[in-house]
């Protein structure tokens, strides 16, 4: 099945100290919950996001720091199978996957 | 076992306590990513999709129930209370903070453990038979020369930056049980003319996008000379391998440009350098390492042994993983006893650390202290009285680890592909799990006969599906996951390289066409006896590709 296409991208990345994904957030923090990134519609917000990720990097904040597409579906719907799987974890375990959202408190 | 002796534990601890402290310089922001990188990745800390991955060394596959315990424990504690056993014998866990990586590498450490060079270019963890020791048909226990190759390689300061990647394996038998021809290096235990025991040296083995088997370099090479021809094979790997390209890099490609007699010859040229350097071990030396190998206090019992022949009569299901778990044993009335990580529909290699600790009680009860990791993901306890066998069955039953299917169909190889790799194209495990359940009826596995389903989630191979009789490797078409089918692949003492069918399926589809390729094999046999691997090469492709593809 063929993706729909679209310009929409978010910014990823692995938190340094303990590895865990994260996503770069409309409120400027880096949270785990891919839903709860800041989704860049027009290639300058997705610019302007790379360097977002460019300087957290090299603040020692995140490694392995990437902008990646998702679909219009929004950010909790990355295009690539990897980012999917990054975003919940291993599809084998399911026990052990993360919701796109945060669990309500 | 081998013991560490003071010099081992110098080096292990100033080891932990040296990438501590770049650990520390790391997390304050003194260290760039870029500097600390290849300082994490030679202590074996890599970034997976979605942790950090620690590879932790496990040599030529033996452990302690000591050690067992211990790796149980680091799982519960700073995993998520499992482990993954890798081809290379190794232990990995999946969801590693850095920030608790020096407090794991100084649990390592007590235990004589560590994760050194099981990353890098550098020589990695030496694997071996899993039956070292303890099988009727080796000529020498292989871990006496792994382990002198281990403490020679260990922070080698001439070998520390490779052109790429180097890894040993050894097989103490002619019937190869650590797949030696597809290694950078591998050795085999031989004896000469003369009836002088030696080592067979074959040179630029490897998997990856080229797959090679390797070309016999030397056929006897003395005992006490060993280290110096292996110095003399690596200076001349360091001296001309190519840099330039990371494709090209590794020896086989070097061999293979040469050709094996130029390059064999350029080693002799260079052996007498290395020799001079004395870098050969020393006969006490060599006795002191011999004598942590020598047998264990095995017991003299007669067999048959009644209580086990009579077990075996009564429970078929006893009797059937007889058949496939239990190897013969050099000792009379003992066993070897393989335990499958590989339930139906379970993730191939995984074990819990529950699951580790019930093994590391076993190995203390039944099998002298010992556990080995084999190449093929799964777990041996080398030492079971006979009389104890039907025991250690029931209580691996009770954690799930009791299939009666090594060598068979369902003991699948598969790396961690998509669902952990960063360099994945498509998902391993879970074709692993549908194929098991497909086949998952035993006795139609035990029809099947032996046959070696291998899955790489990419062209690295680290799933080994070159070798598989039945090889899949996972490929990005458009984004998604295809499979494609290899043929005829084999990793023992036939080595040969899998022939790629044609086109590869999608992920729905890639068990319906395995299932179609056993059968093809099934109807086309001649005998039951005749089993895949034989039949395949009877034959050849065509049939196979007929029934995937049609008639072209
Ligand atoms: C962090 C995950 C891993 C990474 C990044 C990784 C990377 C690689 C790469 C790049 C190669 C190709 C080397 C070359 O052709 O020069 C390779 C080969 C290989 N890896 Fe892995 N690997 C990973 C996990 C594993 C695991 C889990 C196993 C064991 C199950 C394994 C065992 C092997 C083996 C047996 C080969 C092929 C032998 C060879 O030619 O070196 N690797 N790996
Ligand atoms: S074969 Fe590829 S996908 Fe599988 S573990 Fe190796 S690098 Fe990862």
């Amino acid at each position: 099945m063929a993706q729909a296409k679209s310009q929409n991208k978010i910014l990823t990345g692995n938190r340094l100290r303990n590895g865990e994904t994260v996503y770069y957030t409309a409120a400027g923090v880096w949270s785990p919950y891919v839903a709860e990134a800041k989704v860049a519609t027009t290639p300058e917000e997705a610019d302007a996001l790379a360097k977002i990720g460019a300087a957290a990097y090299a603040a020692n904040l995140v490694i392995d720091v990437n902008v990646i597409d998702v679909t219009p579906g929004g950010a909790a719907n990355p295009a690539h199978i990897r980012e999917v799987i990054r975003a919940t974890g291993p599809t084998v375990r399911a026990d052990l996957n993360k919701p796109v959202t945060p669990p309500q408190r | 076992m081998y013991i560490y002796d003071k010099f081992d534990h110098t080096i292990t601890r100033e080891r932990v306590a040296e990438f501590s402290q770049q650990v520390a310089r790391r997390l304050t922001g003194e260290l760039s990513e870029d500097q600390f990188r290849p300082l994490r990745l030679m202590n074996g800390l890599y970034l997976q999709l979605h942790a950090y991955m620690l590879r932790v060394a496990i040599p030529y596959g033996t452990l302690s129930s000591k050690q067992v315990r211990k790796l149980a424990d680091i799982a519960k504690k700073y995993d998520r209370d499992y482990g993954h056993f890798t081809t290379r014998q190794n232990i990995q866990y999946n969801w590693i903070k850095l920030e608790q990586v020096p407090e794991i590498l100084a649990e390592l450490a007590s235990v004589e453990m560590h994760a050194n060079q099981t990353s890098g270019n550098c020589i990695r963890n030496v694997t071996a038979d899993q039956f070292a020791g303890v099988a009727g048909d080796e000529l020498e226990d292989p871990r006496i020369i792994s382990e002198i190759i281990r403490q020679w390689s260990t922070f080698h300061p001439e070998f520390s930056f490779l052109p790429r990647k180097f890894k040993f394996a050894v097989t103490g038998a002619a019937k190869d049980r650590a797949a030696i021809q597809f290694h950078d290096i591998g050795i085999q235990v031989v004896k000469n003319d003369a009836g002088e025991t030696g080592y067979a040296v074959y040179v630029g083995g490897g998997m990856g996008r080229t797959p090679v088997v390797a070309p016999l370099i030397k056929p006897f090479v003395a005992r006490t000379e060993l280290l110096s021809y292996l110095e003399a094979c690596l200076r001349v790997y360091n001296l001309h391998g190519r840099r330039d390209n990371m494709y090209k890099a590794r020896i086989k490609i070097l061999v293979r440009d040469l050709g094996p007699a130029e390059y064999a010859r350029q080693v002799e040229e260079m052996w007498p350098l290395t020799r001079a350097a004395g870098v050969d071990i020393e006969p006490a030396e060599e006795a002191r390492i011999r004598a942590f190998f020598a047998p264990p206090p095995y017991e003299k019992i007669a067999e048959p042994v009644a209580s086990f022949v009579d077990a075996r009569a009564k429970t078929r299901a006893f009797a059937q993983w007889v058949q496939t778990n239990v190897h013969t044993h050099k000792v009379a009335g003992y066993g070897a006893v393989t335990i499958s990580l590989k339930p139906i529909g379970g993730i191939p290699g995984d074990a819990s650390s529950a699951q580790m600790h019930a093994i590391a009680d076993l190995a203390d009860t039944y099998s002298l202290g010992e556990v080995r990791v084999t190449h093929v993901q799964n777990l041996v306890l080398p030492n079971v009285k006979q009389a104890d066998l039907f025991a250690v069955w029931q209580r691996l039953g009770e954690i799930g680890f009791a299939e009666a299917n090594i060598g068979l169909v369902t003991d699948i190889i598969a790396c961690p592909g998509l669902d952990y790799c960063s360099l994945a194209n498509a998902r391993s495990i879970p074709v692993a799990q549908q194929l098991s359940e497909r086949f998952a009826d035993l006795d139609r596995q035990h029809i099947i006969g032996p046959l070696q389903i291998k899955i790489s989630g990419c062209i690295n191979a680290c799933g080994h599906h070159h070798a598989g009789h039945i090889g899949i490797l996972g490929v990005d078409k458009a984004g998604q996951e295809f499979y494609q089918i290899t043929l005829g692949g084999a990793g023992d003492e036939t080595a040969s390289i899998g022939t790629l069918l044609g086109p590869g399926f999608a992920g729905e589809d890639i068990v319906g066409a395995v299932d179609k390729v056993v059968n093809t094999y099934l109807e086309l046999r001649q005998a039951p006896s005749e089993t895949f691997i034989e039949a395949y090469r009877r034959v050849g492709a065509t049939p196979f590709k007929e029934s995937l593809y049609g008639r072209r």
